[in-house]
């Protein structure tokens, strides 16, 4: 992994794949005044394949190149046949020119939960971008948690992550993301340059829903700021948890009173709620806060309520040291 | 545009249309009650952040694929606008709100005039093999009136904010005045969301309003309400 501070190399020679998103296609034509796009450490792949077996769930295949690193799976989930991996990176984050490639698949009734270990820093950018693009995929049955640490972006970051979750009929999925615009404590607040995240989800008969954030502080011609009314007004984090699972039948009101419930009892102030997904998909909850853990804490009370309901136990405990 | 297509988008951009479009007030309702919303300047910033990130991002661009399609004849590539569009509007209320009104104007626009297209596209909708969300329909409906694809955008941005404004009339002390002042000074907002939504695909619509997510979240729930949503 390279720093983002640009250096005396040779500026990255290989030709971009082309940027994934319109809103990138200037960044993308930047080379990289560093270890060029697609050199050792830069190009971060993870696979993860959980097949079920005769005593529960198991990691059948992983394949981690640096950033990303596994290091076995964790027995700690509240469900009997759950498997678990926390993702680690033995890097300072992510940086200008970085492109991450995930895969997940979940196999027929399979149950898996799949998580960081702490928060990733989007680092500090002056050309190119990074990206990130998941591929989630869960078979007939089968159950996936990803619900990864939050991303902080750092000054000058521009990210891109689109994530594909694909379900099996009977299949069930929880994904969360938590965005904290910048190093808070530190009065770094709404100081990237962009960040656009994508989430698009399909199932047996095709798209279910699709969603978009899309902040840019540094676009001043860009219309309304994050700070703008309806957009995210007063507050700063971001939080987004979707209970994808079309065959279920969920209760938007449930999850919505657990949620609001959390936020008015939470420390310092939030907002949150939840409404029905289209197409039947499940339920979308989303949580405005001051500060990251409050965020993580109102979509963690909506996690366990969805797991109650699809799996029977409640979500793993949040903390992870 | 010929006479009778400019007559046609008079009377689609009027709030004599009969398509129920009172009765939505797209989570301004739970604005108002939080007061977040109290005068007509935190009106203007609200209506502002609906065009900017709601409209152009996403309806306009729905809006014109149906209006591309509808003018081709291509009545699937219509409904495959109409669907895309309600599954990026993940607010069930403003799904609500948007089927409901789209449903009316295609019924509205079958009765009026002789319309093939749009009787199939009714049809669709009635078997629930397509949402009628509102800016296909209306893409739909100006393209077989011959409006012209930038006009009906316009016309869909300017009816949405003349009833939001509507809306904000029942719901908060602001008069007449005011409301024609917001029309004229959203004019911007309105040309810069138009815009925005000219080199967007269907597969690249953003719409990001969260905070108007999460209070409609809370206006579904609410024990009194005004406006549908």
């Amino acid at each position: 992994m390279a720093t983002d501070a640009p250096g005396e190399g040779e500026p990255g020679d290989r030709e971009d794949e082309g940027a994934p998103h319109p809103a990138f296609a200037g960044y993308a034509a930047e080379p990289v005044p560093q270890a060029a796009v697609g050199s050792p450490g830069k190009d971060g792949v993870l696979e993860l394949r959980f097949e079920r077996g005769e005593r529960g769930t198991a990691l059948s295949h992983d394949y981690a190149t640096v950033p990303f690193h596994v290091s076995g799976t964790l027995g700690h989930d509240p469900h009997p046949d759950a498997e678990t991996v926390f993702v680690q990176s033995p890097t300072g984050g992510v940086a200008q020119g970085d492109r991450h490639d995930v895969t997940v698949r979940v196999d027929a009734d399979a149950v898996a939960h799949v998580s960081t270990q702490s928060a990733m820093k989007v680092q500090t950018m002056r050309a190119n971008y990074a990206a990130a693009e998941t591929r989630l995929s869960v078979g007939p049955g089968g159950h996936l948690d990803y619900v990864p640490e939050p991303t902080i972006l750092h000054e000058g970051a521009r990210y891109h992550a689109s994530l594909d979750l694909d379900l099996a009929a009977g299949a069930s999925a929880v994904l969360g993301e938590v965005l904290v615009p910048g190093r808070l404590a530190r009065g770094e607040r709404f100081d990237f340059e962009r960040c656009l995240s994508q989430v698009r989800a399909t199932g047996p008969d095709g798209l279910l829903f699709e969603d978009a954030t899309h902040l840019a502080p540094g676009d001043d011609a860009g219309g309304p700021g994050p700070t703008a009314p309806g957009v995210l007004g007063e507050f700063a984090v971001y939080g987004t948890l979707f209970v994808v699972a079309p065959d279920a039948a969920l209760s938007s009101d449930d999850l919505h009173d657990v949620v609001a419930a959390a936020c008015a009892d939470a420390p310092n102030p939030a907002r949150g709620g939840a409404t029905r997904l289209p197409n039947g998909a499940g339920v979308a909850v989303r949580v405005l806060g001051d500060r990251g853990e409050t965020v993580s804490a109102g979509l963690h009370s909506a996690w366990s309520a969805a797991r109650r309901e699809l799996l029977g136990a409640p979500a793993p405990a949040g903390r992870k040291y | 545009m010929s006479d009778d297509a400019t007559l046609s988008a008079f009377r689609l951009a009027d709030s004599f249309l009969p398509d129920g479009s009172h009765t939505a007030s797209y989570g301004l309702e739970q604005f108002v009650q939080a007061d977040r919303v109290t005068d007509a300047d935190e009106l203007e910033a609200l209506l502002e952040t609906y065009l900017r990130r709601q409209v152009g991002p996403a309806d306009l661009v729905a809006l014109r694929a149906a209006h591309a399609g509808a003018g081709d004849g291509d009545l699937d590539a219509v409904l495959r606008a109409d669907r895309r569009l309600a599954a990026t509007t993940l607010a069930a209320e403003f799904r609500e709100s948007a089927t409901a009104a789209g449903g009316r104007l295609l019924d509205l626009q079958c009765a009026a005039r002789e319309a093939p297209l749009l009787e199939r596209y009714a049809r669709r909708v009635d078997a629930r093999d397509a949402p009628g969300m509102h800016p296909a329909v209306l893409g739909a409906a100006t393209a077989v009136a011959g409006v012209g694809e930038r006009e009906a955008c316009l016309l869909c941005c300017h009816a949405l904010v003349t009833g939001l404004l509507g809306a904000a009339q029942r719901l908060l002390a602001l008069g007449h005045t005011d409301a024609q002042r917001l029309l004229v000074a959203l004019r911007p907002a309105i040309r810069a969301a138009v815009d925005d939504s000219t080199t967007r695909a269907l597969a690249d619509m953003t719409p990001f309003t969260p905070l108007v997510d999460v209070l409609t979240a809370e206006h579904e729930r609410a024990d009194r309400r005004l406006f549908t949503s």
